[in-house]
């Protein structure tokens, strides 16, 4: 009897500790439901003791890491002016954001604003996102993300995708940037360079990498761009309208396209062509031994911070951008916002979208653009970026020269599984022009089959 | 006595329905969206009240399995939980066009056919049969001869044991990684001043399998190494003593004396290396991610040269976001797994009634 006694003690005390350990937990759990939750990521998101205390919270998840301090600055900001609380959850860096925030619904867990890429990811979200085509931010921007469901993107930043060129180098040569506007003109000032390079202490004329395992979205998604939209209107939707009809592609357009690919295979530096790294690849550039570097304007972010050293000893020189003009006539450059932040319906949307158009004024401008080096897409902004193409973009943008980013529409996945290792088999000579070409005409159909 | 018993099957119900009415009101709470702090408790209290009341069930015959279900409980609570949900989750989504947020419409089998019906799938299956044939005989004479070596007199054995068995404790990840490195910015500086070759061998996917291949017994020959050399240390001395004086030589022993001894420990070491091999994911993707092109099979142009099937699984669901699709792949690799698991089984165990 008294063995029984000690067992039935033994065994309410465990349950006591059970119970009082579950429901700690528990509690635990709630709170993450309401207010928080991204502790995982806890590099990133704002300290959520101290959320719960003060009246409203919201949660954005962000997709541009390397901003995540000035979003937080941002936050405290709004925190001072509102008392409202917004916690920033940044990923990046090859995480696969759609599949965490799949996660996240999965688990109750949905942050208040996140990011979204393109028309691929907002399909994911049909039904369940604000449109905030009432705000006042909606008509100070062309850049917001508008579908059938209204204005659901808010922009952020323009970002843009051209051929980047040293301007110092292009001078020394002889070579006035604003007359490479077709494969011809391009084509001789290439071969130009290549005889110079001696002279002019370059590497190689062009930086173009088509590595197809941790390279595949610079030619599979920017470079590929360019077909899609290059010299087109903004609205114009001809290429990726065929595209998404079951993976059809103009081959004119196409060959035009191959080979003015095959000019940047024949004028790569070698080292980099096949095998090269995007490190390596902005690195030889910021360094002064490229003309050319073959990715966009967030290049320049990696120049003057990471590169800084190198950039500076090649003297701080200017950049600018050429289209990718593989047709005569092809003056635009591709701009766009990268992604937008999309309200989630079921969260805390009013407080949600307050922040947003708190975003798009003027003090919060001031910190986006001159801290997190964004252009604004806002009309009203009036700050310049410090960014090393900051002036070109707002050039090709006053002069009404800009196409639209409509690869964002492609199918998910066709760069990294696809295309980008046919861009590669091009590069290293397993491919021709005509048969890039057909290839990319079967296996963009592979992709859209499935 | 007769007292007693009624005022146990008292308390039994009514620590039974107590428990069962906290299970379902915690429950009930939180399907409708309480954000109520107490259900989690609630729940466990539930749970732990109703266990007590099956305890308490007055009867002689069953109080036995009653206990052992009581003590079986927690982890089988858990394995359900974590297992086999969702393996029946992962079943019935294969048959929708479920996108990992919501699913419209059940679809029978069409992801099934449609995922035969897809050349690079079977490239992938294909390659990762070749790979498995690769390295059950890679990884075992390595690890072997590994294993003879660190169990001969060679000075500083521990040491090589140690060391062959380092990279085994690097994630597959990290390693994919440093090899990465080591294949793209090492390998290539010394083929470009030799060859004059300046792409990496990781750009043709021939290459890029073998590296693959290399990379794989690297990491895991060393752990197969210690299991032969656990096989070989209980080969018993007496018997090698009495060939020694036979006059066998080295070979003679190695052949007629140490393999055969070690029989059962090879066919463990098979099946291990056949398993992990079939599984083959981490190394492959932090490596290649699947890039390699294959010019032409079943009339197509492949761009997943080195993509594995788990790998294929993964960027089915994850980058071309077709999780219903990836599903059915994930079903479809389970099976295969689960029958080798069992011809496995079967071998073993008829191998331990021989011995």
């Amino acid at each position: 009897m008294k063995r029984k006694v000690i067992a039935v003690l033994l065994t309410s005390m465990m349950t006591l500790g059970l119970v009082a350990c579950g429901g700690g937990s528990s509690d635990g759990g709630s709170d993450a439901n309401a207010s928080d939750g991204g502790s995982e990521e806890s590099s990133s998101s704002e300290d959520s003791g101290s959320s719960a205390a003060s009246g409203d919270t919201i949660r954005l998840v962000n997709g541009k890491i390397e901003i995540d301090a000035q979003l937080k600055k941002l936050a405290e900001m709004y925190k001072e002016e509102t008392g409202v609380t917004v916690e920033i959850e940044s990923m990046g860096g090859g995480i696969d954001i759609q599949g965490t925030l799949k996660g996240y619904y999965q688990a109750g867990n949905m942050p208040d604003i996140f990011v979204n890429g393109g028309a691929t990811d907002f399909a994911n979200w049909e039904g369940m996102l604000e449109d905030m085509s009432g705000e006042a931010w909606a008509s100070d921007t062309d850049a917001a993300y508008v579908d059938a469901n209204g204005t659901i993107g808010f922009p952020y930043t323009v970002e843009a995708v051209g051929l980047a060129y040293n301007a110092d180098i292009l001078e020394k040569a002889g070579i006035d940037p604003a007359t490479l506007t077709g494969p011809d003109a391009i084509k001789t000032a290439f071969e130009t360079l290549d005889s110079k390079k001696a002279d002019l202490g370059i590497d190689a004329v062009v930086g173009y990498c088509a590595e197809a395992t941790n390279l595949y979205w610079s030619t599979g998604n920017h470079v590929f761009a360019n077909y899609i939209d290059g010299g087109l209107d903004r609205e114009d939707t001809t290429y990726i309208d065929m595209l998404n009809d079951g993976g059809k592609l103009d081959e004119a357009r196409l060959t035009d396209f191959a080979n003015f690919v095959g000019l940047l295979n024949q004028y790569s530096d070698p080292a980099l062509l096949v095998s090269g790294t995007y490190d390596q690849q902005i690195l030889n550039f910021a360094s002064g031994k490229y003309a050319f570097v073959t990715q966009g304007s967030w290049i320049g972010a990696t120049m003057t911070t990471a590169d800084a050293d190198a950039y500076a000893a090649a003297g701080n020189f200017k950049v600018g951008m050429i289209p990718y003009a593989f047709q005569d006539g092809m003056d635009t450059i591709l701009t766009n916002s990268p992604s937008w932040w999309a309200v989630f319906s079921d969260g805390n949307k009013d407080a949600a979208k307050a922040f947003l158009q708190w975003c798009s004024e003027s003090t919060a401008q001031q910190v986006l653009v001159e801290e997190a080096g964004f252009i604004s897409p806002f009309k009203s902004c009036t700050y310049v970026a410090s960014d090393p193409f900051a002036q070109t973009i707002i050039d090709y943008q006053t002069a009404g020269k800009t196409s639209a980013w409509h690869w964002l529409g492609m199918k998910e996945g066709l760069a990294q599984n696809f295309t980008g290792q046919v861009f590669n088999d091009y590069a290293a000579g397993r491919l021709d022009a005509a048969g890039f070409v057909k290839t990319m005409q079967q296996v963009v159909q592979a992709c859209y089959a499935n | 006595m007769s007292e007693n018993s009624t005022s146990r099957k008292m308390l039994s119900l009514v620590l039974l329905i107590a428990g069962a009415a906290g299970l379902v009101a915690a429950l009930v709470m939180d399907f409708s969206g309480s954000e109520n702090p107490i259900r989690g408790a609630l729940l466990l209290l539930g749970a732990i009240v109703f266990l007590v009341g099956l305890y308490f069930i007055p009867t002689v015959e069953h109080h036995r399995s009653i206990i052992n279900f009581i003590f079986l409980f927690p982890l089988l609570f858990t394995f359900a939980v974590t297992v086999i949900i969702p393996l029946l989750l992962g079943i019935f989504y294969s048959f929708t066009d479920w996108n990992g947020i919501k699913f419209n419409q059940f679809i029978g089998f069409t992801n099934y056919m449609s995922m035969f019906k897809d050349p690079a799938f079977i490239w992938s299956i294909l390659l990762t049969f070749l790979f498995v044939v690769f390295n059950i005989i890679l990884v075992n004479l390595v690890g072997f001869a590994l294993a003879l070596l660190c169990t001969s007199k060679l000075k500083g054995v521990n040491f090589f044991r140690a060391a062959y068995f380092l990279p085994n404790l690097i994630g597959g990840i990290v390693l994919g990684y440093i090899w990465q490195f080591a294949f793209n910015n090492v390998l290539v500086q010394v083929t470009a001043k030799t060859m004059n070759m300046q792409n990496s061998i990781l750009s043709a996917t021939n290459t890029a399998f073998a590296a693959i291949i290399v990379v794989y017994v690297w990491q895991y020959a060393g752990y197969i190494m210690l299991i032969y050399v656990t096989g070989l240390t209980t080969v018993p001395k007496d018997v090698l003593e009495a060939s020694q004086i036979d006059g066998a030589n080295a070979i003679t022993t190695l052949m007629k004396i140490k393999i055969p001894m070690i029989a059962s420990t090879i066919t463990i070491c098979t099946f291990l290396t056949l398993t992990s091999a079939f599984k083959q994911f981490d190394v492959n993707m932090a490596l290649t991610n699947g890039t390699g092109s294959v010019a032409d099979f079943m009339g197509s142009y492949l761009t997943n040269g080195t993509q594995m099937l788990a790998l294929n699984i993964y960027n089915t669901a994850i980058s071309k976001n077709s999780y219903a699709l990836g599903q059915a792949k994930a079903v479809f690799f389970f099976i295969v797994l689960a029958c080798v698991s069992i011809i496995q089984v079967r071998i073993s165990n008829s191998k331990e009634v021989e011995m």
